[in-house]
């Protein structure tokens, strides 16, 4: 139970989880009390790091510094740095909020002083676990807006698409496998039945595939390295199609590739979400939230897809619409 | 000191924790990949674009019927064409023909004559429709049944797409891609008058997939007929991905045998059954270039050769010629042919918004045909053929589906012609569909029709001797259709219903005469004695086809399926300006059915059941009457640690009635198979 809280606990809200993470919360408290005592500093800029300057990271940069122009807060000043090649950082460790754009740029915050209180943007959820597990960072100062969508929200835009379905096939590999009582729950809010199959090496992938389409009535994709990667796609996809099936994607890209639709979040959504989170903590910077999914989001659908499964698609848009109506606010 | 046991007491606890938390921690130990925001924001590369994705069914300008794998291994079937009993409006004959060759026939709507040409064949969009006497020489094919992934038949003409030939419709052979066949297979089978073997490898290595299959079939024919077929062949696919945007296929095929003939079946016996050779093979190579999220473009170039040796050799002439003193008892013919043909053709697929889509392209051909016998020349004769054709789909209203397109076509034959179709389809509901069409095709005239010039010489003491066989005909004008229908399609969940009813008219009739303007026995122009009038072509009348079809298909369980297929096909035609027997020429009713059930995950079972009413097919075919077959499959998959496979057991006409098909030469009994298949 414990390990699944430390993994999964930003699923859900469970009352248990919460009162263990207060007390894990409070534990950090105690020891970085004593260990480290300059942490309850109010800071006084962000430090936006990155890795390389893809257009994606300047564009959240950007919306960043505008979002919080809109909330007056022009002294909070915001520098922007690129991950040097030696991958130390140097940032004023005590007056900063760093926020770190990718899994690299976590990594490499990560190592600054624990006192630092460090949000990951663009980072899926285990791999923020795994970094934070690695350099010994605790919550409460290192947190993220993960990746992730809540599965609440993806079954939503499933039950939208496809009133009529009933059965989600979902393939779960070993980082991907943890989610699936979240998966079955998510499903269960919108009556969907969930259908796995296990993928421990690569060559049962398009079996195991095979075998969830033949009753499933579309295929939901859970990122996992083992299962879906740009090597996979077209395998799955051509699988998938032959048997008529859409597959729910999490990403712009695997739409593009040939996924029915997905849900996922812009860089100016999750730049919204950051500057919402660096604005209320700024006060006491020991105090992140803990990591949470994306709040703002967004969705793709594949129209030619769809034409081709004769499945009608309501205007994006309008659907988008339909989905903020029914999303549940995700406070984290 | 407590600070410090506390710090680690509480460390040690997270480690313990995270590491227990599965693979994530592992990842320092082993590397395995983790999931990174690439697989959120980095590229994938485009699957399915622009050309992948096929029309919907019920968006399709046509009725279409696709018949996948499951359905083809549930059949049971030996002979790729018999699958084709599965498909509303088809007639499918074993063994027919002798003349040319012994092959089955598959023919849609009638017209059903041992060559049938009225309908264009692709394996994998490449074209096997024979040039010299039309039709496909299905046994032939360098492909195993094994390989093929599904075959898609549009019902009804579809020149637009496919071209001239694509009469009454299309049936387009699409193999599994290489990268699904990863691993080795290896298949038995031993039955009545028949058996096989193949081998096939598949691997995949980064972006490079191939697979290659063997296999040899031995096939003794029927009982009373000189019609064995043994046949080796090889077929090998590649795929090769070299970027996001591009792709390369390459294919390979070769196939040789020897195939047994009489040509005097059921007459006069002038020849002796003779055994040819046969080789043929093909390589083809197409580029797949992914221009954008709206535009596809391929690019396609195929070679085959095709090669028979075949020596006929007349019985003893001697008292069958009493009028003549023959210089030798017997005569030889060689009947050697070649043909070869080149193909190019590009094609475009795009998407100018959601509601409009199209695809429009060019090929070029050549056909080298080389056959001193039939043609009456030992010069090579070539064929040439160019295309440009468009097609586009457009929604104006959700509801709404509008197509339209046309192929424009220049042959060596027939001069220019082109071919349009449009259509409307309007949904009713998601489930419903109405579709209204009209479609035009063309069958352009094969060598046998426009250039055969096929004499035997008897030499004599004296006048020497002329049996005039076939005499082609260089003015004729392509046969045209135009197709006019309103289909309906309905999907309830586990129910499904494709309807049509159809009326086809054919004008320019290719019809098929004795020209008795020289009478027997007199002297030709060219000085020989006439002892047999050639047969002769012309465009001759109208011929009707109107009729209905349905197809139904019932998931009544997940582990019980029913097919069902109906049809009824009336012809119309002045019989004397036709032909005599045209419209007996396809049975009047034609039901089949296909029930599959899987008892457990090792065990599963087929049943199926085809019925032909009476008919008389031209050519070489004679009257048949009502015939009645059903055919079993047990099958049993196992698994071992490193082997998978399936034994199987078919029984084909399992009450052995002695039904006739195609011609009353051709009697069918009763056959069993069993079949072993190894994976690993």
């Amino acid at each position: 139970m414990v390990e699944k809280s430390i993994l999964l606990f930003r699923l859900d809200r469970k009352s248990w989880v919460n009162s263990l993470m207060k007390s894990l919360l409070a534990c950090v408290m105690l020891v970085f009390g004593l260990f480290a005592p300059f942490v309850a500093h109010a800071y006084t800029g962000v430090t936006i790091v990155m890795s390389v300057q893809t257009p994606a990271n300047l564009e959240f940069v950007d919306q960043f510094n505008a979002e919080l122009a809109k909330n007056k807060q022009i002294n909070l000043r915001v520098n922007v740095i690129t991950l040097p090649d030696t991958e130390k950082l140097v940032v004023a460790e005590n007056s900063e909020l760093v926020i770190a754009l990718g899994v690299k740029a976590l990594e490499a915050a990560s190592k600054l002083r624990r006192s630092t209180p460090v949000l990951g943007v663009f980072t899926p959820l285990p791999a923020f676990n795994s970094v934070m597990a690695k350099n010994r960072r605790e919550l409460g100062n290192f947190s993220a807006i993960v990746l992730d969508q809540p599965f609440s929200r993806q079954m939503a835009l499933i039950k939208h698409v496809l009133p009529e379905a009933q059965k989600i096939g979902v393939l779960l590999g070993t980082t991907s496998s943890q989610y699936l009582e979240y998966v079955r729950e998510g499903g269960e809010k919108r009556g969907l039945n969930i259908l796995e199959e296990k993928v421990n090496q690569e060559a049962d992938l398009i079996p195991q595939l095979k075998k969830l389409l033949d009753t499933a009535d579309a295929i939901l994709a859970i990122p996992d390295p083992t299962i879906y990667s740009r090597e996979t796609a077209q395998p799955i996809l051509l699988t998938s199609y032959r048997y008529q099936k859409p597959i729910f994607g999490y990403s712009q890209s695997y739409v593009r590739a040939g996924a029915l639709a997905a849900v996922y979040s812009t860089s100016k959504q999750l730049a919204k979400q950051a500057a919402e989170i660096a604005i209320k903590s700024r006060q006491a910077s020991s105090e992140l939230p803990p990591p949470q999914m994306p709040k703002y989001f967004s969705i793709m659908l594949n129209y030619q897809v769809a034409r081709s499964l004769n499945i009608p698609l309501m205007d994006e848009d309008e659907l988008l619409k339909k989905m903020l109506e029914s999303d549940a606010p995700e406070a984290m | 000191m407590i600070n410090k046991l506390i710090n680690k007491g509480f460390f040690t606890l997270s480690f313990v924790v995270l590491v227990s938390a599965g693979p994530l921690f592992a990842a320092e130990e082993k590397p395995i990949k983790e999931v990174s925001e690439d697989d959120y924001i980095g590229d994938v590369p485009r699957v399915l674009t622009v050309s992948r994705l096929s029309q919907s069914i019920a968006d399709a300008p046509s009725a279409v019927t696709v018949i996948d794998k499951e359905t083809i291994r549930a059949s049971g079937i030996v002979d790729l064409p018999e699958i084709f009993r599965l498909v509303p409006g088809f007639y499918v004959g074993t063994n027919a023909g002798f003349v040319h060759n012994t092959n089955h026939v598959v023919s849609y709507h009638g017209m059903t004559t041992a060559y049938a040409g009225s309908m264009q064949v692709l394996v994998n969009g490449r074209s096997v429709y024979s040039p010299l006497y039309g039709g496909v020489q299905w046994s032939e094919l360098p492909i195993a049944i094994a390989d093929i992934d599904r075959i898609e038949i549009t019902r009804g003409p579809n020149a637009a797409s496919y071209g001239a030939n694509s009469f009454f419709g299309v049936i387009n052979i699409i193999t599994q891609s290489p990268s699904d066949q990863v691993g080795a297979s290896l298949s038995a089978t031993y039955g009545n008058g028949r058996h096989e073997a193949f081998a096939r490898y598949g691997a995949k290595q980064n972006d490079l997939s191939y697979r290659v299959t063997a296999g040899y079939r031995d096939d003794d024919g029927l009982d009373n007929r000189y019609d064995f077929k043994r046949t080796r062949l090889l077929n090998a696919q590649m795929d090769y991905r070299v970027d996001d945007k591009n792709n390369l296929e390459f294919e390979l095929g070769l196939v040789n045998g020897d195939r047994e003939d009489d040509q005097s079946l059921g007459r006069t016996r002038y020849f002796e059954p003779r055994v040819r050779s046969i080789e043929n093979n093909y390589e083809l190579i197409r580029w797949r270039h992914n221009v954008s999220d709206s535009s596809d473009l391929s690019l396609q170039a195929y070679h085959s050769f095709d090669r028979t040796k075949d020596v006929i050799n007349s019985v003893n002439l001697v008292g069958l010629l009493p009028f003549a003193t023959l210089l030798t008892p017997t005569l030889q013919v060689n009947n050697d042919i070649e043909m070869e043909r080149y193909d190019v053709e590009a094609q475009h697929n795009f998407s100018i918004s959601p509601i409009l889509r199209g695809v429009w392209g060019a090929s070029i051909r050549q056909d080298i045909m080389y056959s001193p016998y039939y043609l009456g020349t030992q010069n090579t004769d070539t064929f040439n053929l160019q295309r440009l054709f468009g097609h586009i789909e457009w929604r104006p209203i959700e509801r709404v589906v509008l197509n339209m397109g046309a192929m424009l076509e220049n042959n060596s034959f027939t001069d220019t012609d082109i071919s349009p179709r449009a259509s409307i389809n309007f949904k009713l509901n998601p489930n419903q569909t109405i579709r209204f069409g009209i479609s035009t095709a063309l069958r352009t005239p094969n060598y046998l029709e426009d250039k055969f010039n096929t004499n035997i010489e008897v030499k004599t003491t004296s006048t020497p001797l002329q049996a005039q066989y076939i005499r082609g005909n260089s003015n004729l004008n392509p046969e045209r259709i135009i197709s006019k229908e309103i289909g309906y399609l309905g999907d309830f969940g586990k129910f499904s219903l494709d309807a049509r009813v159809f009326y086809d008219n054919i004008h320019d009739y290719i019809k098929s005469d004795i020209d008795r303007t020289t009478p027997l026995l007199a002297v030709t122009s060219s000085g020989y004695v006439l002892i047999k009038q050639p047969t002769v072509y012309t465009n001759a009348g109208d011929v009707n086809v109107k009729g209905f079809e349905a197809q139904a298909k019932w998931h009544a369980t997940k582990d019980t399926h029913l097919l069902f297929n109906y049809a009824y096909v009336n012809i119309n035609a002045d019989g004397n300006q036709t032909a005599d027997t045209i419209t007996m020429s396809m049975p009047r009713d034609t039901i089949s059915a296909l029930l599959t059930h899987r008892f457990s995950s090792e065990w599963d079972a087929s049943y199926a059941y085809y019925q032909t009413s009476e008919v008389t097919a031209l050519g070489d075919g004679n009257y048949v009457g009502l015939a009645r077959r059903s055919d079993i499959r047990l099958a049993r998959k196992f698994k071992a640690e490193r082997i998978s496979g399936e034994v199987s057991a078919v029984v084909e006409n399992l009450f052995n009635e002695h039904y006739q098909e195609f011609a009353d030469y051709n009697t069918l009994k009763r056959r069993a198979r069993l079949n072993v298949r190894l994976d690993f």
